[in-house]
């Protein structure tokens, strides 16, 4: 931490506000209940003990879109429900995140072809941070998704603003 | 009761609309027929329907009190007709029967079920919405699992899938 680090009394510690804001922004990324099919099984199992969300501080499940800070599209989205799926995006206060779970959030999945409701990925409604792969995906690509997502917090900056790359 | 029983049963009740009853059978090579193979069903007329209906859940012999479904099939895009598929249960005496119409594609109109069996209203609305089925008087017509503004019968055969919704491109 530089010239500040030490330069007070023991209890005291020095960092960087930006490096803060992200430290709890990213151990405390509360996902929205969002299951849409087979998907949100594999997603419950990684809420439930033996893997364990938690362990990254995303084990808080909101039933509401207002406590959420991150949406993790589980599951097959239609028409139908893609109208929802984008109220309830903008329904989430500011900083938001989505993970496209699985091969039906990511680009339709199975139900390229002859899915005629079948939305072709929910990036086509919602921007999406982090697609993770697998029809439905083990609860380790999910866990290893939201290692991404985090990688993605670490790196923003809210104050300093990112340096001007020539 | 068995199959033909209840045929048997239907025909002494003067059941209307009755075209045909077809089993299953074996191929034969010398009349190059290939057979049919599933569950024996009454070929019925579509506007008798109602009436049948109400004599299978009302007889004392027949007491179908359970509809399992009502649904439609599209064969192929230049057959003329619909299949309509009516599936009936008696948990009290433990058969089953299928019945089964032919409904044109050019006027799909048929007299809704539901003031018999109430069972029939979602079942209707999905047939309804899947193959442009219309039911006559059914109470509550809306699509039960398309949106409400959707663009054509996705089960038929002829079906033109969406190049977008509302916007968004289906392609």
């Amino acid at each position: 931490m530089g010239i500040l680090e030490n330069a007070f009394e023991e209890n005291v510690l020095t960092t960087k506000v930006d490096w803060l804001l992200n430290w709890a922004r990213l151990n405390s990324i509360w996902p929205m209940t969002f299951g849409l099919a087979c998907c949100a099984i594999e997603m419950m199992a990684v809420g439930a003990a033996h893997h364990d969300i938690d362990r990254f501080g995303a084990g808080a499940f909101r039933a509401t879109p207002r406590q959420a800070d991150l949406m993790i599209v589980a599951g097959t989205v239609n028409f139908k429900m893609g109208e929802r799926v984008k109220r309830l995006y903008d329904q989430m206060p500011s900083p938001k995140y989505v993970i496209a779970m699985g091969a039906c959030a990511t680009g339709g999945g199975p139900y390229f072809k002859y899915g005629y409701t079948v939305m072709k990925g929910v990036d086509r409604i919602v921007p999406v941070d982090v697609y993770i792969a697998g029809c439905p995906p083990r609860p380790e690509a999910l866990l290893e998704g939201l290692m991404k997502l985090q990688d993605k917090i670490r790196r923003t900056a809210v104050i300093r603003k990112p340096a001007v790359t020539a | 009761m068995e199959f033909q029983a209840i045929v048997d049963r239907l025909r002494a009740l003067n059941a209307p609309g009755i075209v045909e009853v077809d089993e299953p059978r074996a191929p034969d090579k010398e009349t190059k027929d290939k057979g049919r193979s599933g569950r024996p069903f009454v070929m019925i007329e579509p506007a008798s329907l109602v009436d049948i209906l109400h004599l299978c859940r009302d007889d004392e012999r027949l007491q179908m009190e359970v509809l399992i479904d009502i649904t439609a099939s599209d064969p192929a895009v230049d057959d003329a007709n619909l299949w309509i598929l009516v599936e009936l249960l008696s948990v009290k005496h433990r058969h089953r029967l299928a019945l089964k119409a032919l409904l044109p594609k050019a006027n799909p109109v048929l007299p809704s079920a539901t003031a018999i069996y109430r069972a029939a209203q979602w079942h209707e609305r999905e047939c309804a919405e899947m193959y442009g089925v219309t039911f006559e008087g059914h109470p509550d017509p809306r699509n039960i699992l398309l949106p409400d503004d959707w663009v054509g019968h996705p089960m038929r055969k002829d079906y033109e899938f969406p190049t977008e919704y509302h916007g968004i491109s289906c392609e």
